[in-house]
């Protein structure tokens, strides 16, 4: 015979009303799942902005006036935009006080069928002799600087672009170009651009296909000199050239944070209202569980149950439902999480995807609360219960 | 020394306005090894008073004494091992859980004992109990597979779990036929002379009380005779 313990009591205790054991689990899973779909949003958005800016390696992005909007959307959520500004530009902003180095890169959206034999995507042109935004990721990539007529795909370009095997052919804005490798990936907007250096863009502006005209570029990263502070330094450059935007590293993101604000906001009221619901539903249940049960009590207490071995059983019950519950809430959670997270529009481009350690916090906090507002709902029926002078319950009919 | 000695025992109820004596001013002496019936109507207080000894109520004045210490000086946690340790029940209905078998039923009381949770021949000792109220083949059968007397036997096998000293039985053969009625009673003197337990049974059965070796009637919460 199997040990007799309070957990096969507790066990053959849920068993006898599976329908009601399984609202219960039911509930507390979809609470946890919503939790853990909320959190797994929140922190993944959050994080890959942040990577996102930080591997561009940049301090300072700089735009024309009015296209800082346009930037975020090129580089973090990978849109296709188009935005010019006379090359001179660059020269300016070095002569600004704080400024170390620069780069600047000019940006094309390709249109099928027009100029090009590729799905429509972004076009980023770069200079090679200043580049320490692309350069990084494609050292691995290539072993070698781009050649003229030669193209790079971003990581997640490759499929998308219908490109098929490296090495083959292909027409951009007229212009035979040779698909060489693929870049390492960056998790920024950059895996979903084509990548060509700068020497490549007369020909390109020759076939006429493109809205880009003779000395425009698109933007221009800087890293500020050691000491300086970029915020600072981004207002100067502000200040002086009223023709650009600047984005400093931290502000990268902005729109996306206040959004993603205002979703957290939304996500809180529903799991507190989820919340609530689910401690009034575990309430109602262990009621009236205590009423059914009144007598079975009495008869444990009578026969020498301490208010601490009824506690103590009714316990593994809740926690039981709660642990069980919180289980499927963290596997739906997490997979809602994975599978949902890429159809909202705000970040559907984003690459949001949470590390193992995150995750396990994640779960664990889910599992947490998922018991903990199973025993919280439980805890005043229980306490009722145990409180009864068994004589009394035994005999109520 | 008694085993048990009652000291002017009152238990009141207030319903309402009105205060309804249960027991009143009731003092007993019970022998250990004694095997004692006591009658009385509803409501005359006989169900109080063993359930006071039993210490699953607390009287509202008054001394019980086991081996000389007042069980009603005991807090909560106390009560409940002198119910566990000394004392096994019976309830006037099938007082068992649906959802454990036979044998889970048995071993509930030392579920509940700190010295019997570790004891490895629970599982043994409970199956002995079983065998010993006839129905050693019944472990594995849940209460509602079993008949009235059969249950009323897994009952016994269940008080008689942690060696009680003492086995109050409220009336415990009220629902059963006549045959079933005599075993079970049968069963308790079998209990009373071979175990030198103490038997206290409730009953409204005046022919049952005389099975007894000593009857008290209890009237409006008081002890009228000691005899029938």
């Amino acid at each position: 015979m199997k040990k007799f313990t309070f957990l096969a009591v507790a066990l053959k205790n849920l068993k006898r009303k599976p329908f009601r054991s399984g609202i219960l689990i039911s509930a507390i899973a979809i609470l946890v799942s919503l939790l853990i779909f909320a959190i797994s949003f929140s922190i993944s958005v959050g994080s890959s902005l942040k990577k996102s800016s930080d591997r561009l390696g940049a301090d300072l992005i700089i735009v024309p006036v009015g296209a800082r909007g346009f930037a975020e959307e090129f580089l973090l959520e990978s849109k296709h935009t188009a935005f010019y500004m006379p090359k001179e530009m660059i020269k300016r902003v070095a002569a600004i006080e704080g400024i170390e180095t620069l780069t600047h890169q000019t940006y094309l959206s390709s249109i099928s069928g027009l100029c090009c034999d590729i799905l429509p995507t972004r076009i980023i042109a770069f200079d090679p002799e200043n580049d320490f935004i692309i350069k990084p990721w494609l050292q691995g990539s290539l072993g070698r600087p781009l050649q003229r007529g030669e193209a790079i795909a971003g990581f997640g370009t490759n499929e998308n672009l219908g490109l098929g095997l490296l090495a083959v052919e292909t027409t951009i804005f007229n212009n035979k170009f040779k698909i060489v490798g693929v870049l390492e990936q960056t998790g920024t907007g950059l895996d979903n651009a084509l990548f060509m250096t700068e020497e490549n863009l007369a020909a390109i502006i020759e076939s006429g296909k493109s809205p880009l005209k003779k000395g425009e570029i698109s933007i221009i990263f800087a890293k500020v000199k050691k000491g300086a502070d970029p915020d600072y330094v981004g207002r100067v450059v502000e200040g002086s050239i009223v023709d650009v935007d600047v984005v400093a590293r931290s502000n990268m993101g902005e729109k996306f944070l206040n959004v993603l604000a205002d979703i957290n906001k939304i996500f809180l009221i529903s799991i507190t209202l989820s919340s609530l619901l689910t401690i009034f539903l575990v309430w109602a249940i262990f009621s009236a569980i205590a009423n059914e049960r009144a007598k079975e009590i009495g008869i444990m207490r009578a026969i020498g149950a301490k208010e601490s071995h009824i506690t103590k059983l009714f316990f593994l019950e809740v926690l039981t439902l709660g642990i069980i519950g919180s289980l499927i809430g963290v596997a739906a959670g997490t997979l809602l999480a994975f599978w949902l997270v890429h159809t909202f529009t705000l970040i559907k481009t984003i690459s949001a995807q949470l590390n193992l350690v995150h995750q396990l916090v994640i779960a664990v906090a889910g599992l947490i609360l998922g018991s903990g507002i199973c025993v919280g709902g439980a805890l005043l029926p229980i306490n009722r219960i145990k409180k009864m002078e068994p004589l009394l319950v035994i005999k109520e009919e | 020394m008694s085993q048990i000695e009652i000291i002017k025992l009152n238990k009141f109820y207030t319903v309402g306005d009105t205060i309804i004596p249960g027991v009143n001013e009731v003092s007993l002496n019970i022998e250990q090894g004694e095997f004692l019936s006591v009658v009385g109507h509803s409501g005359s207080g006989k169900t109080t008073l063993v359930s006071i000894v039993g210490g699953i109520l607390r009287p509202t004045s008054g001394q019980v004494l086991y081996n000389g210490c007042d069980i009603c000086e005991l807090d909560d946690n106390g009560l409940s091992e002198y119910r566990n340790k000394k004392i096994g029940f019976m309830f006037q209905f099938a007082s068992l859980l649906p959802i454990l078998t036979a044998t889970e039923n048995v071993l509930l009381p030392a579920l509940f004992s700190p010295d019997q949770q570790q004891a490895k021949d629970n599982a043994e000792k409970a199956q002995r109990c079983l065998e010993l109220v006839g129905i050693g083949e019944k472990g594995l059968a849940y209460p509602s597979q079993l008949s009235g007397g059969q249950q009323r036997r897994v009952a016994i096998a269940r008080a008689l779990m942690n060696d009680p000293e003492i086995i109050l039985a409220d009336e415990p053969t009220g629902d059963l036929d006549e045959d079933t009625e005599r075993e079970i009673m049968e069963l308790f003197s079998r209990i009373n002379e071979e175990q030198k337990v103490t038997i206290i049974f409730i009953t409204h059965n005046l022919e049952l009380a005389r099975q007894a070796k000593k009857q008290i009637r209890m009237h409006q919460g008081i002890v009228e005779e000691l005899a029938l």
